[in-house]
Formats: structure tokens, C-alpha cells, sequence
């Protein structure tokens, strides 16, 4: 019997530290609001993030959440509730929060299709357009309750993404990606001809309530006054806790091996017995679950969908993020979604031309660092144990 | 006799080229054959149609008396045919440990509830397979069974190949087809190969193995006997002594005066 | 249907078959040499289009009134620019990804597009409407019984046709055309033998780019209007017309795109309630016709070796 490999593990603190560090910058660019504070703080940032390259810091940090991220998991979410709670009454930034915590939750479905099963999705936006419409319809018209509503977004999503992708299963990359662009092209148009889906204007959408709790009231905790957008900050931190760890698990197994082995080599995953479609529409079937699940609260987060906010332009935006983060690495994902999100708000010379300005960032991720910020890790099935 | 795998009369064209002529090759139960013949005589392409990749445009391929001719490459993997491919085919960011365990699908469970749910037995499973892992890579270079965990990218080839090999076994097949296994290595680093298959060989008597080589001095110490190809037909068959001084064969690779 | 009707459609469908053609072509191009599918190539078209409207602004604010001659300055210098910004795109994005996944060029040549859609909507003047664009061709038509052939329409037709030959000849009977076809089979030997892979690479860029330009600018004296938009949406249709015809062959992607086209007319004739839907109803035939024959009805060019 081999001997367990007792390593002595990575120390907490880096980790903790930059959890930290990250929570307060964050806080502090939230907060701001005058122009030239907001190009110093990102400044400050950039310069803070080079420095600790050349110091050698960021690696114990990596190792760090390499190793402990159960306990360092917690921490986030610890950090992300006193962020909340320093915005408390505060809409806008709550509201951009949320924005930001249900794009990672869709981009990690994304992730899912994308980065592990190398199926090309380049409708992502147009997915979680349709959870986002399915919630529109359905609260408009019928009395679902919402978080059936959420299941049927997400359902109605994995299915159109099915019946998209069947036709090209057995063809090369380039097929899923011209049918997807198309997709999302002709999806655009459909909804703007299609009154009954309010044309380009759009639909509003009623806002969630639970067991008669409604989500779009301000409540008060003592004597605080609360942004009614924490009841949505609550729901969407669940979702994306509960997709990390599904997307975590997914990759610990041997599903998460066999979508490796499909995306890097096809011809020689079949000669191992995998079934290549199958494994290529579960993996596009869970993705665009998830991804519509997420578009469907976003639509009740936002109150209102339209056709001009999940167009393609929209989609290449998520996959940026996923390049830019480091694809396949869900911390990536999250973290690369605070950047790509945050940061139009709040440079608001940069809103019009961000669309120009991360297809820019990507390429030159592709031609110098295409791993990304923060380059997958080798798997590890459980990475406290030896292995 | 049966055979474990018999071709009849198989046939494959590209294009214009005829790549395997009314071939025909039966294979015995638990011998080591030697597939050889100079470059472009259908060797690796008579892999690729047993194994799938391409269909056959005439004859037949039976593997344990089932016909496997229009088998997809999963169905072959699943009945007990194993490979490994001429130009290394690994996943070079995943680990040495992912890379072995792609060949071992038929063993795993790969429900969704077990792989996502079930964590417990799941590492019940992971930790039985690590170790199956670990001892087969052992065999053949103990260092590698210590860095498990570390992409295959960084290797040398021999290693590679070693992994390869690995990949092919751990599914404990019927069938083995090595591919040229040798290419790419030294003199010694391929005798130091061909002792740990035949040890390999020798703890799994129901192993079955298809060679293709050009190093015939391998050919010549591990085989059983030899079938010689050119030009997609099959011009000799026997011991390797045999077919070395058959004058087809000499023709064949060295051309006719 | 009367005849006048129905050779409108037809008419109709040849141009739109032919613009079709010339993007089809520029994706098996660069396919059938590089084994890439560069996705900015409906952005060039648009890129072309503006330019030569630029250059007919440009022309005509200093004086120049000859028509023929507006048209041939626009067509040159849009042809001249595309084929230049082609070779630095093939320069300096495609070549030094050669050794990563295909993935990475696809992706990169994707927000190449975005880069530059979204460079003509920022910073040409007003580029988020539409513009205009000069008819620069007669546009007097001969009476054929029931039916009215405009002279503009006839002559892009036929400025296709010779395009499509002329590439034709080059491909297959000239030492250039050689060198292209031999890299296109085989980039290993293709070199040893001598050949210059990066020139090769670059010229094949060249041409590609430059039949965009020629057909951004005929869509824009076809539709006497351009907007920033326009190359998205024929790129996606002249990609899927090169798959269906079959990546890799010339006839293939001429097949394809008439093959779009007469779908989207057939579309427009059955549903006429909701022109919209002519597009969808081409690309779900599409997509069936390559679930059908993932190949293209013209075999594509397999490149992996086992």
C-alpha cells in the first residue's frame, strides 16, 4: 500500500490578505464618484497588482487558494456581504453588484461549454436574454411562482440551445461558432419584429416575490433603512455559491476529465470510449441552464428586458471575460467579471467605447498571455489530500 | 481456431490512393505480432480502420467473431481494443494522471448524480484508480509514478510514450496496437520499452498485441511472428526470420535491381 | 406570378447570390491556405464600403465630377487599402498564432471584427447611421418585354462573373495560383519545394481582402446606402454559404452563396408578411443541409493526419 503523501499545506494568510485587500479596493471604487479619483484609484490598482508580481506575493496567493479554497471560499463570501453592507441604501451600487454577480454566474455556464467541453458559444448573451424574457412573459401573463419562473428560464435556454446545437455535433469547432453567431444575430431581429414581446422597446418585468415577500420594497432592519436590492443580492450570491460549487465539482470528476479529453483531442477521446456528442450536449445543456437561470432573475433584478441588451456585441463581451480571466478558472471568471463590469460605470468616458476596448484587451491577451490573469490550474480531484 | 481479430478482404481508398488492398490478417489469441512494411504500406491506416477512424470501403473487420467494420471508435474501445497513435497523441496541459485515466472510461462511473453528488464515493473511486495509476506507471519509470500530478507538457518523449502506453493498458484490453512506439527514441531507451511491455505481458497472459515498427531488431526479440505490408496488400507472413529473407519483402523496402 | 415579378426575384437573387460569392470565396481562401477561419472578414467588406465612400467625399470635395473616374478611384484605393490591412492582419494576428490552438485565431480574428466594426461606428463621422452611398454606375435599364433591366445591375453581374473567372485562372494557371494550391495542400512540402509560405500567406490575404472591398463596394451602389453593421451579418452569410458549398473549393463557395440567396428569395417569396423570417428560413435550411452533409455538398479539405 503506497504511502499517503503527507505535504505540508499552503498557509491561509496570503490568501486572506488579498481577500482583504481586493474587498477594500473594492469598497473604495464603488464608492467614488469624481473622475480623476476613479482613474487614480485604478491607477493605484494596476500599479498595486505589478508590484506584487515583482515581488513575488501573488504566487503564495494562488497557492494559497489552490489549497485552502474551502476556507477561502467563505472569506469571499463574507467579503462580499460587507461590501453589501456598505452600500446598503445605496441602488446604484447594489445594483451593479448584482449586474456583476449574475453575469459570473452566466459566464461560468459559459465556462462549462467553453472552456472545458471547447464547445463554441458565441450566443451566450442571446441565452440569457431568453431567461431574461421568459421571466418578462411569464410574470406578465400567467401566476408562476418565481422561483419556478427561474427553472423555466433556465430550462427554456438549455433546450432552444439544444435544438441549436444538434445539428453540428459531429462537425468541426467553426460550425457551432457560425451557427451561434447567427443565433444571436437573427435572435435580435426576432425580438424587435415581435410585438407581442413589446418589440424594441421591450417588456417590463415584474419583480420577484417569494411567499409574498415582495423583493422590490425597501424594508428596514432596526432602524436602517435597506435597498430593496439586497433581497436580490441575497438570492444571486446563493446562485453563484451554488454554480461555483457545481462548477468545481463538475471539474473534480470525470465528466470535468472527459470534456478535457474531448476539447484537446477528439479523435483520441473516441478511441477511449467517449461519446463525444453526449458529453458535448451535456456540457452545452448544463451551461445554457445555468446561464438562463441567471438571465431569468436578471430580469426581475432589472425590472425591464429588451433586445438592444443581449445582442452579440453582448456575448462577445462574455467571452472576453472568459479570455481575460483565464478560461476554464472560475476564480477567473468572477474576477475578471468585476473588471469588465465595473469599469465602464465607473469611467464613464469609456461606456461608449468599451465594446472597441476589451475586443482590443483580448487580442492582445490572445497574442501575449492567452492563459489569461489567471492561468487553470493542472486538476487536482481533492487538493487537501494528495491528490 | 478463432481469431481475436480477423480482417478479410478490407479495402480503403484516399482519393486516388489505395491505402489497404483486400487485406487480409487474422490475429490469435494472446500472441505478439509484428505489423511491418515500408513507409505508406497501410500500417497505420489498417489501425485506423479497426479502429474506427475510417470506415472500410470493402472487406471486413471481426473482432471475437462480432463484425467491428462499421463500429464506431467507442463501440471498439468498449469490446477490448486499445491503442496508441504514431504522432503521440496526449493531452499535454493535463496531468500524467488525467492522461492514463482517459483510457480507463469503460471502468469509471460516469453518472452525473455520482460524479457531482456523491463526493464520498466518488473519492472512493478516484483513490482505488489513482493507485491502479500509479502501480502501472511504475512498471515502467517509478520517477514518473512520484510526479503523478504534473502536466504531461514538459516530458520528454520517452516518457510520453510510456504514458501512452499506460493510457492504452489501464483498461486491461484484449487487443494492444502500438503504433511505432519506438519513434523518436535511442537504441537503449527502446529496449528498456519493450522489456516492461513484455513484463506487463507476462503479470496479464490474456493480452493480445499488434506491433508496428521499423526497428526490426525489436521486431525480431518480441514478436511471435510478423506480417508483412506493401502497398496495402499483404505480401509476407511468418517468423521474423522467415520473412527477412523473403525476396518480395527485400524488394519491397530495398527495390527491385 | 407575373414574369416581371418573378425576373425581379430573380434578378434579385443573382445579385445578392453574387455579393454572397465574393465573401464565400475570401473565407475558403484563407481556410484552404491556412486552415483558419478568419471571422473579420464581413468587417473588411465593411471597412472597404466606407472607404470608398471616403474617397468619393473626398474626391468630389476638391472637384472631381467625372463619374467614371470617381467610381474607378473608389474602387482602386478601397481595393488597394483592403488588400494592404489584409496582409498586416495576416501579419501580425494570424501568423504568430500558427503554433496555438485554431481556437485562438478564430477568437482573435472574431475581435479583429468587433475592433473594427466598432472603429467605423466610433470614429467616421456620424458612423452609427447609416450613409448614403453615390450611384456610381448608369442607371438607365433596357426594356426586355415585361421586364426592366437596370444597366447598374447588369454590369455589377458581370464585373462578378469576371472577378470569379479571373481568380479562377489565377488559381490554375498561373506559378502564383501553384503556390497558393501547393499550400494549400501541403505547407511542409509546399516549402521545402521552395515555395515563400509567408509571402504566399500575405498575397493570399491580399486577394482575399481586396474581394471584400469589391464587394462592400458593390453593396453600397446595389443598396445606394452602407452602415457600420453591414459586414457582420454577410460575413456570417458568406461563411455559412463557403461551409455548405464546402470549405476549401472555389466552386463550393459559388455554389453556396447562390445557394443562400435563392433561399432567402425563396423565403421572401413564402413569406411575405415578415421579411425578417427570409433569413431565418435560409439558415435553418443551412443548418439542416450541414447537419446533413457536415463536409459541404462539395468535400471539404480534411487536414488532420492520424
Amino acid at each position: 500500500m503506497p504511502e499517503v503523501m503527507q505535504e505540508p499545506q499552503a498557509p491561509v494568510l496570503p490568501g486572506v490578505v488579498a481577500v482583504a485587500f481586493s474587498t477594500a479596493y473594492l469598497i473604495a471604487l464603488l464608492a467614488v464618484e469624481m473622475q480623476p479619483l476613479v482613474i487614480g484609484l485604478l491607477a493605484f490598482g494596476i500599479v498595486a497588482v505589478l508590484a506584487a508580481h515583482y515581488m513575488d506575493w501573488l504566487d503564495p496567493v494562488s497557492r494559497s487558494f489552490a489549497e485552502r479554497e474551502g476556507v477561502l471560499s467563505a472569506y469571499a463570501i463574507l467579503a462580499a456581504c460587507v461590501v453589501a453592507a456598505f452600500f446598503h441604501d445605496n441602488h446604484f451600487v447594489l445594483l451593479l453588484f448584482v449586474t456583476v454577480l449574475l453575469y459570473a454566474v452566466a459566464t461560468l455556464g459559459l465556462n462549462i461549454e467553453f472552456g472545458y467541453a471547447g464547445v463554441l458559444n458565441f450566443a451566450g448573451a442571446s441565452f440569457f436574454g431568453i431567461g431574461a424574457y421568459t421571466s418578462a412573459v411569464l410574470n406578465t401573463y400567467t401566476a408562476v411562482p418565481h422561483l419556478l419562473v427561474l427553472l423555466i428560464g433556465g430550462t427554456l435556454a438549455a433546450l432552444i440551445g439544444s435544438l441549436l446545437l444538434l445539428p453540428v455535433l459531429r462537425t468541426r469547432g467553426h460550425y457551432a461558432a457560425l451557427v451561434t453567431i447567427a443565433f444571436a444575430l437573427l435572435l435580435k431581429t426576432f425580438l424587435e419584429v415581435n410585438d407581442v414581446l413589446g418589440g424594441p422597446q421591450g417588456m417590463q418585468v415584474k419583480g420577484m416575490s417569494i411567499l409574498g415577500w415582495s423583493f422590490n420594497d425597501n424594508f428596514e432592519i432596526g432602524k436602517i433603512e435597506m435597498s430593496f436590492y439586497l433581497n436580490y443580492f441575497v438570492t444571486s450570491m446563493l446562485l453563484l455559491c451554488t454554480t461555483f460549487v457545481l462548477v468545481r465539482r463538475l471539474e473534480r470528476s470525470w465528466i470535468g476529465l472527459n470534456l478535457d479529453a474531448i476539447r484537446l483531442d477528439e479523435t483520441a477521446a473516441s478511441c477511449f470510449g467517449l461519446d463525444i456528442a453526449r458529453w458535448k450536449i451535456t456540457a452545452f445543456v448544463l451551461g445554457n441552464f445555468v446561464i438562463g437561470l441567471a438571465g431569468a432573475l436578471f430580469g426581475m433584478v432589472g425590472g425591464f428586458v429588451a433586445p438592444n441588451n443581449y445582442t452579440f456585441a453582448d456575448s462577445l463581451i462574455m467571452v472576453s471575460i472568459l479570455l481575460l480571466g483565464g478560461i476554464g478558472n472560475p476564480w477567473g471568471v468572477v474576477v475578471a467579471t468585476f473588471i469588465v463590469l465595473v469599469l465602464p460605470e465607473k469611467l464613464q468616458t469609456i461606456q461608449e467605447y468599451r465594446f472597441l476596448l476589451y475586443a482590443l484587451i483580448v487580442i492582445v491577451v490572445l497574442l501575449f498571455r492567452p492563459e489569461g490573469l489567471l492561468p487553470r490550474p493542472v486538476r487536482r480531484y481533492f487538493p487537501r489530500g494528495r491528490a | 481456431m478463432t481469431y481475436l481479430l480477423e480482417a478479410r478482404g478490407l479495402t480503403r481508398r484516399f482519393g486516388g490512393v489505395v491505402a489497404l488492398d483486400n487485406l487480409d490478417l487474422a490475429v490469435v489469441p494472446n500472441e505478439i505480432i509484428g505489423l511491418i512494411g515500408p513507409n505508406g504500406s497501410g500500417k497505420t491506416t489498417f489501425f485506423n480502420v479497426v479502429t474506427g477512424i475510417y470506415g472500410a470501403h470493402g472487406g471486413s473487420v471481426t473482432f471475437e467473431g462480432a463484425d467491428i467494420t462499421r463500429a464506431p471508435s467507442r463501440a471498439i474501445y468498449n469490446a477490448g481494443v486499445s491503442r496508441t497513435f504514431q504522432r503521440s497523441r496526449l493531452s499535454l496541459p493535463l496531468s500524467i494522471f488525467d492522461n492514463i485515466m482517459i483510457g480507463n472510461h469503460k471502468r469509471l462511473n460516469q453518472g452525473l448524480w455520482f460524479n457531482l453528488v456523491r463526493r464520498g464515493q466518488f473519492k472512493r473511486e478516484f483513490e482505488v484508480n489513482y493507485v491502479a495509476a500509479r502501480t502501472l506507471i511504475e512498471v515502467f519509470e517509478p520517477q514518473l509514478a512520484e510526479r503523478m500530478l504534473e502536466p504531461v507538457a514538459g516530458l520528454p518523449m520517452i516518457d510520453r510514450r510510456r504514458i501512452e502506453i499506460c493510457r492504452a493498458l489501464i483498461s486491461q484490453p484484449k487487443l494492444l496496437l502500438l503504433d511505432e512506439p519506438s519513434a523518436g527514441m535511442t537504441h537503449d531507451e527502446t529496449k528498456e520499452l519493450m522489456d516492461d511491455i513484455l513484463q506487463v505481458r507476462d503479470l496479464n497472459r490474456n493480452l493480445t498485441i499488434v506491433i508496428v515498427e521499423h526497428e526490426m531488431g525489436l521486431i525480431e526479440r518480441i514478436t511471435d511472428r510478423c506480417v508483412v505490408l506493401n502497398f496495402g496488400r499483404k505480401i509476407a507472413e511468418g517468423p521474423y526470420r522467415q520473412v527477412a529473407v523473403d525476396r518480395q519483402v527485400q524488394e519491397a523496402y530495398l527495390g527491385v535491381e | 406570378m407575373d414574369v416581371g415579378l418573378l425576373s425581379q426575384y430573380i434578378m434579385n437573387g443573382l445579385m445578392l447570390g453574387m455579393m454572397y460569392t465574393l465573401v464565400a470565396v475570401g473565407f475558403t481562401l484563407f481556410f484552404g491556405v491556412l486552415d483558419i477561419i478568419k471571422f473579420s472578414h464581413g468587417d473588411v467588406l465593411t471597412v472597404g464600403a466606407f472607404t470608398g465612400l471616403a474617397t468619393y467625399i473626398g474626391l468630389r470635395s476638391v472637384g472631381v465630377s467625372s463619374t467614371p473616374l470617381l467610381l474607378l478611384a473608389v474602387l482602386v484605393v478601397s481595393i488597394l487599402a483592403m488588400a494592404a490591412l489584409g496582409m498586416l492582419i495576416a501579419r501580425y494576428l494570424v501568423l504568430p498564432l500558427r503554433s496555438a490552438p485554431a481556437l485562438n485565431t478564430l477568437l482573435i480574428t472574431l475581435m479583429l471584427g468587433t475592433v473594427l466594426r466598432e472603429m467605423v461606428r466610433l470614429f467616421y463621422p456620424q458612423g452609427a447611421n447609416p450613409k448614403p452611398f453615390p450611384a456610381l454606375l448608369p442607371t438607365d435599364s433596357i426594356n426586355l418585354g415585361q421586364f426592366n433591366l437596370r444597366l447598374d445591375n447588369a454590369m455589377m453581374l458581370a464585373t462578378g462573373v469576371a472577378i470569379i473567372v479571373g481568380l479562377r485562372l489565377l488559381l490554375n494557371r498561373t506559378k502564383l495560383g501553384l503556390a497558393i494550391r501547393a499550400v494549400a495542400q501541403d505547407e511542409e512540402t509546399a516549402r521545402t519545394m521552395g515555395i515563400n509560405f509567408t509571402a504566399v500567406v500575405l498575397i493570399t490575404f491580399a486577394i482575399g481582402s481586396a474581394l471584400a472591398a469589391i464587394g462592400g463596394v458593390m453593396n453600397g451602389l446595389y443598396y445606394n446606402e452602407i452602415n457600420f453593421g453591414m459586414g457582420l451579418l454577410l460575413g456570417v452569410i458568406g461563411f455559412s454559404a463557403a461551409i455548405i458549398g464546402g470549405l476549401g473549393s472555389i466552386y463550393g463557395a459559388i455554389l453556396g452563396g447562390f445557394l443562400f440567396a435563392a433561399l432567402q428569395t425563396l423565403g421572401a417569396v413564402a413569406l411575405p408578411f415578415a421579411s425578417a423570417y427570409k433569413d431565418v428560413f435560409a439558415f435553418t435550411v443551412v443548418i439542416a443541409l450541414m447537419a446533413w452533409r457536415p463536409t459541404g455538398l462539395i468535400q471539404e479539405k480534411i487536414s488532420e493526419r492520424v
